[in-house]
């Protein structure tokens, strides 16, 4: 029986000694929820920012039973998705699939599935910026002091400021948070639509940052505080009357393409879809099997 | 009996850089003229230094350049580690309570305490404030810091801020950079105030301005230290400024006080010859 390339490296291509410094990585980081734990980041075969932080924790803690989903953007199909998840699949020989509800581990990149996470499932999270500070505090020896002392009073300025330039708080992404009334935490690039489903989940979060060298976590059941005032609330993005062209949705994050149509006047159209692939796949087939049913 | 009143106690201060030598003593100090020993190089910043300050009341540090001054204020701050020595802290709102020592606290507590019953104002206003916020945002971030979280509430108190230290409350959001060295001066003392500090710390504020602009500055020291009664340690290189405002005054020379009491008494009856050169030398 021949071998592949791949079959020749250890299960989940890291060596032992590397994934078991990587998990005792990720046990201090639940120990110490949003606290940044630094990490011997190996190197991998794809480039650092592309996702290798998010990979050193599913190889770590990957095991052959398990079953995986990865996505990029909520979007099972894109390259990076379909790059890392063959990766993993050739150097594991686990089951991969699309289904949320059927992973145990989902690496993901810049979003949260649709779906409920249940308490046995993992979301890795991929992570391109580790410190919230380093809007307000480039040097990393003094953010890590101000962390160390919860000093986040200049951060807090920059909301602030955030609030004067802009009338409101208009953060898009790395929305800022409190992990268990403790320490900042960067939500990394997940819309201000997932950060609040970090609050109070049932499943653990894993967050890796490959080229910055660090992992940090939110366990279960962790409270997250968005950084908010009381006459400024954090708020979740809401476009009024905007639905998925595909399954009709309004209560999913939904991303905007434009579709070339050359009767149409502008040369084209812009066109809402969910931007979590497979739940708008499984939305439109409900929706499909109920016009189908009879009555 | 009367309670005492002094809200800072500070005794057996000292600083050095270096690891010093058993020759150190023989090379330095004011009878040698000298901070820095010639044998290993250390550098006795702040020997020795002690004082006692007064609810109420302005303690005025002159020295030349080098002489210590700044050290001393910062290890007040608690910006600059003591190698000895102890800093004993009563809180005027609660008398009866046991002084702390605040040397003696950790990272976290020292960092509150700065943040919620000390203010300091720099000569260089890009050590006291953030050049990128907004000045309305440098005077905000203590309010922040004490857990105030309503932006309306703490844009109505940096106006009052801003007019009290007669500042342009119109001019709430603009850059630090547009504003004239004087102005930047009360940004600072505006950022000091909003606390409601127990002791407000200046460390040569004065300097580098113009004589018309530092005049209205010292106005507006005066002017809050007599209607808040706010306790300050002022340090300044200029007698001119210690004499306008400091009750008392200790002199400080090669790292040492070499004399201290009543600043009339000091510059009207110098008795340390080093004493008696400065206030020479000024008048």
């Amino acid at each position: 029986m021949s071998t592949t390339p791949e079959q020749l490296y250890n299960f989940g291509f890291i060596d032992e000694d590397s994934k078991r410094e990587v998990r005792r990585q990720i046990l201090k980081a639940i120990a110490l929820p949003g606290h940044q734990v630094p990490f011997a980041s190996r190197d991998l075969p794809i480039a650092r920012g592309w996702g290798t932080g998010g990979l050193q924790i599913t190889m770590a803690i990957i095991d052959a039973d398990d079953t995986l989903k990865v996505i990029d953007q909520g979007d099972d199909e894109s390259v990076n998705a379909v790059n890392l998840r063959r990766l993993l699949q050739r150097t594991t020989g686990v089951t991969t699939t699309v289904d949320t509800t059927a992973a145990s581990i989902i690496q993901t990149r810049h979003r949260i599935p649709e779906e409920p996470m249940r308490r046995d499932q993992i979301l890795v999270l991929q992570v391109p910026m580790v410190d919230p500070l380093r809007w307000v505090e480039p040097n990393l020896e003094r953010a890590t002091i101000m962390h160390g002392e919860s000093d986040y009073g200049r951060m807090w300025v920059y909301m602030y400021e955030s609030v004067v330039k802009a009338g409101d708080l208009r953060i898009a992404t790395q929305y800022p948070v409190i992990v268990a009334g403790r320490y900042m935490m960067d939500t990394t690039p997940i819309p201000r639509w997932d950060v609040m489903r970090l609050h109070n989940a049932e499943a653990l979060f894993l967050f890796g940052a490959g080229r910055e060298k660090r992992i940090y976590a939110v366990p279960p059941y962790t409270t997250i505080e968005p950084l908010q005032f009381e006459d400024f609330r954090f708020k979740t993005e809401f476009v009024a009357g905007q639905i998925c062209a595909r399954c009709g949705a309004q209560d999913t994050f939904l991303t905007s393409h434009f579709v070339v149509d050359s009767d149409h006047a502008d040369g084209g159209h812009w066109r809402s879809s969910c931007s979590d692939t497979s739940f708008c796949d499984k939305r439109v087939l409900v929706n499909a099997t109920t016009q189908e049913a009879p009555q | 009996m009367t309670a005492p009143t002094w809200i800072l106690h500070a005794s057996g201060l000292n600083k050095q850089y270096g690891p010093g030598c058993p020759r150190c003593q023989q090379f330095t100090g004011p009878a040698h003229n000298n901070s820095q020993c010639p044998v290993c190089n250390t550098v006795y910043a702040c020997v020795d230094a002690g004082f006692t300050l007064h609810q109420g009341e302005v303690l005025g540090i002159v020295g030349e350049s080098g002489s210590g001054k700044s050290t001393l204020l910062q290890m007040v701050n608690l910006a600059t580690a003591a190698d000895s020595g102890h800093i004993w802290y009563r809180e005027p709102r609660t008398p009866d309570a046991d002084p702390v020592d605040l040397l003696q606290m950790d990272a976290y507590r020292s960092r509150h305490f700065r943040n919620d019953r000390l203010g300091i104002v720099y000569q260089r206003p890009e050590l006291g404030l953030n050049m990128r916020f907004t000045v309305g945002g440098n005077v905000a971030e203590k309010l922040l810091l004490a857990n105030w979280r309503h932006v309306g509430n703490i844009r109505t108190r940096i106006r009052e801020l801003m007019e009290q230290t007669e500042l342009p409350p119109e001019r709430i959001d603009d850059d630090p950079h547009t504003f004239s060295g004087g102005m930047l001066q009360r940004v600072q003392i505006a950022k000091a105030l909003s606390s409601s500090p127990s002791l407000l710390l200046l460390d040569e504020v004065t300097s580098g301005l113009d004589l018309s602009v530092q005049a209205r500055v010292l106005d507006l020291i005066r002017r809050i230290q007599w209607e808040q009664q706010m306790t300050m340690l002022l340090v300044s290189h200029d007698l001119g400024v210690i004499k306008q405002l400091a009750r008392r005054t200790i002199v400080m020379k090669n790292g040492h006080i070499v004399e201290s009491g009543l600043t009339d008494q000091i510059l009207e009856d110098p008795q340390h010859p080093y004493t008696q050169l400065l206030v020479s030398s000024a008048l």
